[in-house]
This record gives structure tokens, C-alpha cells and sequence, in this order.
């Protein structure tokens, strides 16, 4: 694989580092072989799971409501999230959004009218808070 | 609801100085620039700068909070809390709006909406999602 064509993920089960192909949808991980999901999504209805996991990023629209743990790049609330989130990047509550459940990411932005609640931890942190916030089961 | 008026930069009317270290109970109407250190509870209507290199241990209620430093302690903030690229916030922080730049660091509960900061409790629960879930059929 030309090294164009790739790019590196982290895997949101173990945090390994994976080298995946710019088109790619879903790989296994090569260190725990658990599968990752690389896609972004855009949530407009009521999304409820045990683990809402993605290389990639989420968008949570203005009727949207996410009910579940979400591990995630990017994520973007205008809807309604419950849950604790894991973000690689950015954890951005625009000014319809509500956000309940731990924050655990490196950015944080809250609009006006954007409603948070939960404990925070945002910063460059130390890897292993990741993992002590996500243990690998 | 009306927020609290920002002083502008140099705006300050009490400023306590990088060699001052102040313990105590702090009451202010306009703006305190803190420059040194200050342990102990603050409370005011105006606006609290933490500059950088600044540390304060304590808890703050204040109208409009910027953190350049480190803090320890719980904020509550009437307006606007503002934690720049250099802040340090160990504590609980409650506010009706939060600007984080990247940089900053802070671990601690966090409530933000206009509601939390007006009633000085944690914002209201949102809809009980729970009850728009799919019913399973029952046979």
C-alpha cells in the first residue's frame, strides 16, 4: 500500500495504532483484532447502543439523541447525548445541544444555550487516563 | 438574563499584585485582576481574571470568570467562564457558558447552561430519553 494512500487511526478498544487505507470503512484491529469502524456519522433520530465506537466522527443533528457510551474523533452535539464520551479530538455543544455524561477530551467548546453535565477531563492528557477512563475488558 | 458587564483588559480597579499572596474572604463589585496568589473564597458580581502565573485555591462565585492560570478550587460564574490556552482548573466548575482554548486543562464536574448558573444548581435533567425507546412486544 502506498504510504499516500493510508492513514494512521487508534484503535478505540486498546489504543493501538493501526494504519488504515484513506478509503477504508472498517478494518481489524492488529492488536487486539477487534473491528474498528472508520466512518463518520450523522445521528438524526433516537440511536441507542451498548457502545457507540468510531474511528471517525459523529454529528449529532438538532433531533437527534444518542443514548449510549460514545468513543469517537470528532464529536458535534445539536441534538441530545447521554452518555460518557471519548473523544480524540474535539467535543463541540452547539446551542441546542445537551450533553449529560463524563467528558474525557482534549477540546472542549460550549456555545450559548449548549447545556453540559457530567465531570470533565480536557487537556492534552497522559494516555493512560484514556485508558483508565476506558478499560480494555 | 442579563450577563455581567466585562471590563476591558486594563480595566481592573483592584489588581493584586505577582509578589502579593492574599488568604481571606474576597468581596469585590467591579474586577479583580489577580496576579499573585490568593487562597481562600471569592465573591462578587464583576469580573475575576486569573492571570498567568497566577494561582488561586478556593472557591470563586463571580459574574464573568478568565482563567489564564492555575486553579484550584470550584468556580461558579454567573455569565461567561473563560479558560485559556495556559489555565490549569482542578475543581467543579458551573456556569451558563464556557469557552475552552486549546491548551487549557481542567478536570472536574461541569455544568453549563443558562439554568445551572441562574438557580446555583446542576442544570436541569433533560428529557427522559428513555421513554421514546422501542417497547418490546410483548407476547
Amino acid at each position: 500500500m502506498e504510504p499516500d494512500s493510508t492513514r494512521p487511526v487508534l484503535c478505540t478498544h486498546c489504543n493501538g495504532e493501526n494504519l488504515v487505507g484513506k478509503r477504508a470503512m472498517s478494518v481489524f484491529c492488529r492488536h487486539c483484532r477487534k473491528r474498528l469502524i472508520l466512518e463518520d456519522y450523522r445521528i438524526n433520530t433516537y440511536h441507542s447502543v451498548r457502545l457507540f465506537a468510531t474511528c471517525g466522527d459523529i454529528y449529532v443533528d438538532r433531533t437527534g439523541q444518542v443514548i449510549s457510551p460514545i468513543r469517537v474523533r470528532n464529536l458535534t452535539v445539536q441534538g441530545k447525548v447521554k452518555g460518557d464520551v471519548e473523544a480524540r479530538g474535539r467535543v463541540e455543544v452547539t446551542g441546542t445541544g445537551e450533553l449529560r455524561g463524563d467528558i474525557t477530551a482534549p477540546l472542549i467548546r460550549v456555545e450559548e444555550g449548549g447545556r453540559i453535565e457530567g465531570f470533565c477531563r480536557i487537556g492534552a492528557l497522559p494516555d493512560n487516563w484514556l485508558r483508565a477512563a476506558f478499560p480494555v475488558k | 438574563m442579563a450577563e455581567p458587564q466585562t471590563p476591558a483588559r486594563g480595566d481592573f480597579p483592584t489588581i493584586i499584585g505577582p509578589d502579593a499572596a492574599f488568604k481571606g474572604e474576597l468581596k469585590f463589585e467591579k474586577g479583580v485582576r489577580l496576579l499573585g496568589r490568593l487562597e481562600g473564597l471569592v465573591e462578587s458580581p464583576g469580573q475575576l481574571e486569573i492571570a498567568e502565573g497566577a494561582t488561586l485555591e478556593g472557591d470563586v462565585k463571580a459574574g464573568n470568570i478568565r482563567v489564564d492560570g492555575s486553579v484550584k478550587g470550584n468556580l461558579r460564574a454567573s455569565g461567561k467562564i473563560q479558560l485559556s490556552a495556559s489555565a490549569k482548573l482542578e475543581g467543579d466548575l458551573t456556569t451558563a457558558r464556557l469557552e475552552v482554548a486549546e491548551g487549557a486543562v481542567f478536570i472536574g464536574k461541569c455544568v453549563v447552561g443558562s439554568d445551572a448558573a441562574a438557580k446555583g444548581g446542576p442544570a436541569p435533567r433533560m428529557d427522559d430519553a428513555a421513554k421514546h425507546a422501542p417497547q418490546p412486544v410483548k407476547k
